[in-house]
């Protein structure tokens, strides 16, 4: 049965005075947050804090106790549940395709239930799937099962975009992942903003995610939202403590002045390793049996350089090796400033590299790691 | 050696086995059909509607105690001599396991689907055919395989009562003590229901490899 097409593009969206109370205790307490159209908008706090209860009360998932919820003026109140999340695209940590569907009965499942008729609910599956770098043929008629994680959640976010949905509620979308592959979908994830500019409010817990992803970042804490603003007024001019402890990345760097690669380096997981001599059909089952979206190319103990499972899906067809198509990656000394690293790093826009004793490995530097061993 | 084939056959052909054979899954399958219709249809039933789900299993739990023995005779004034008794018998037998399994099924489904579903917007009855359905088939299959067991124990009974089928052929031989047939015609049931249970199972199984749940690793 179609649902109408509730708006076309997001002007704003106000929560006012919203409250939320399970037993004696408030969710959410009076939270006021007016979301502009077009931007990106994270939600950040302890756990706990009321972010998740926020996001499913604007899909009317959890109603509130108190407060109005307007979409472009209108209340939500007034909406039908199910029109609304039809218009509401939604993506959580946990996925959930569901098991008995293909990949692309998955995606096409609310385009059916609106009554799309089979080419064109086909069309749009392929086109969702091309668009989250999943190539149609391979992965249309396969299930959740046989896919690894990141694939998984690539689908998932090509399920919550089917209908076109002029808004979107992702929940720790990334959050399950391991931070190379974390890394991977953010940087997807960052052109695929790019390309639908579509409003998006966005939970994590990770700031680095925040800074990366967000236009404005929402902080909640005990229920309440402590201070909403871009990144730099964060920073620069946070309200109180627990604001400024969760952005101060002063503090991180810190001591990084006194500190070499090799104090920071992660050891190279033999899970990333594969053979230059390996043709790229190969490498992609291998990588997806070790649930892994990026691979680095030796061959006879020689650095190649690194490879990603999105561009060896694009050159499968015609079986190259992986040595001659591998990228050069940055290499460091175990001895070189991590300071000096991580700058190069950011410059060239790497968030790994490779630390290299001589011919040996040492290990691989990943921006993120770093980051999180310094707090 | 084949003095024993001769002997078989000769006796086949003297019982009129092949009719009876076929009388005997006629009557199988008609119950077995009318039973997952009926079973199913409680089972969804008392899922949509909460309240009803205790009274009603434990109504069938009721039916289900009777003896069948019991069971047919207390028909027979209803639905006289035939097949009759034994397809309502066979059907009242087995509509609990179908019913009670396909509600397990419908209500085991794990929560984070069907709160999925409800987030991308599916109606309470889009996520009932979409998502409740074939997700409890596994175990609706199962439900359906017990079923099948029973039926096919209530339908040999009925030769009691005149029903035909191999049921038929064993009163028969009972009566006569021809111990020859008793033998033949009981091995006879007892391989036809092991190659239908069989059957059953290998569907169970493929329901199980293509909609068993199953949880994303990690």
């Amino acid at each position: 049965m179609p649902t109408q097409r509730l708006f076309e593009r997001i002007e704003s969206i106000e929560l006012q005075q919203i409250s939320k109370k399970y037993g004696s205790r408030f969710a959410v307490e009076s939270l006021d947050l007016s979301i502009e159209g077009g931007e990106l908008l994270i939600l950040i706090g302890p756990s706990g804090s009321g972010k998740t209860t926020t996001l499913r009360m604007i899909n009317r998932m959890i109603e509130p106790d108190a407060g109005n919820i307007l979409i472009n003026g209108q209340n939500i109140i007034q909406l039908d549940p199910v029109s609304l999340r039809r218009n509401i695209g939604y993506v959580i940590q946990n996925i959930g395709l569901f098991p008995h569907m293909t990949i692309g009965e998955n995606v096409g499942l609310v385009p059916k239930l609106e009554g799309w008729d089979e080419i064109r609910t086909t069309e749009r599956v392929r086109h969702l799937l091309d668009f989250v770098s999943l190539p149609p043929d391979r992965f249309i008629k396969r299930y959740p099962r046989q896919l690894s994680g990141g694939q998984q959640q690539r689908v998932g976010l090509a399920r919550a975009l089917a209908m076109n949905p002029p808004l979107l509620l992702m929940d720790e979308p990334f959050g399950a992942l391991d931070p190379i592959l974390r890394k991977q979908l953010q940087k997807e994830f960052l052109e695929i903003k790019k390309e639908i500019g579509r409003t998006i409010v966005f939970i994590t817990h990770d700031i680095e995610e925040a800074f990366r992803l967000g236009d404005r970042i929402a902080i909640m804490d005990n229920a309440r939202l402590v201070q909403v603003g871009a990144p730099e007024d964060l920073i620069f001019e946070p309200v109180n403590d627990l604001v400024a402890d969760i952005v101060d990345t002063d503090r991180k760097f810190k001591h990084m002045d006194t500190l070499n690669v090799k104090d920071l380096m992660t050891p190279l997981d033999a899970k990333y390793i594969l053979d230059g001599s390996m043709d790229a059909r190969n490498a992609v089952e291998i990588m997806k049996d070790r649930d892994t979206e990026i691979g680095i190319v030796f061959e006879n103990g020689i650095l190649i350089g690194k490879v990603e499972m999105v561009n060896l899906l694009k050159h499968e067809e015609s079986h190259p090796f992986l040595r001659d198509i591998a990228k050069p990656m940055k290499v460091f000394a175990p001895r070189d400033s991590v300071a000096t690293a991580l700058s190069e790093m950011k410059k060239s826009g790497e968030y790994m590299a490779m630390v290299m004793n001589g011919d040996t490995v040492g290990g691989m530097l990943v921006s993120d790691e770093v980051l999180l061993k310094l707090i | 050696m084949t003095g024993i084939v001769r002997e078989i056959v000769m006796l086949w052909e003297k019982h009129l086995l092949t009719m009876r054979t076929i009388e005997h899954l006629q009557m199988f399958s008609t119950a077995l059909t009318i039973s997952v219709i009926i079973g199913v249809s409680v089972g969804i039933f008392i899922y949509t509607r909460p309240r009803t789900a205790s009274p009603v299993l434990n109504f069938l739990n009721i039916l289900e105690t009777i003896p069948d023995l019991a069971l047919l005779v207390i028909l027979l004034p209803l639905l006289r001599l035939g097949t009759g008794p034994t397809i309502a018998a066979s059907v009242i037998y087995s509509i609990l396991p179908i019913a009670r399994n396909t509600y397990t099924g419908l209500k085991g489904v794990d929560d984070q689907y069907i709160y999925v579903a409800e987030a991308i917007g599916l109606s309470p009855r889009d996520i009932l055919l979409k998502v409740r359905i074939p997700m409890s088939l596994p175990l609706i299959a199962g439900g359906i395989r017990i079923a099948l067991v029973f039926i096919m124990g209530v339908v040999t009974l009925g030769g009691l009562v005149a029903a035909g089928g191999l049921g038929t052929v064993l009163q028969n031989g009972i009566q006569l003590y021809e111990k020859d047939v008793i033998l033949l015609a009981g091995l006879w049931t007892g391989i036809l229901a092991v190659i239908l249970d069989l059957g059953a199972g290998r569907i169970e199984k493929k329901l199980y490899e293509r909609y068993g749940t199953w949880q994303p690793h990690r």
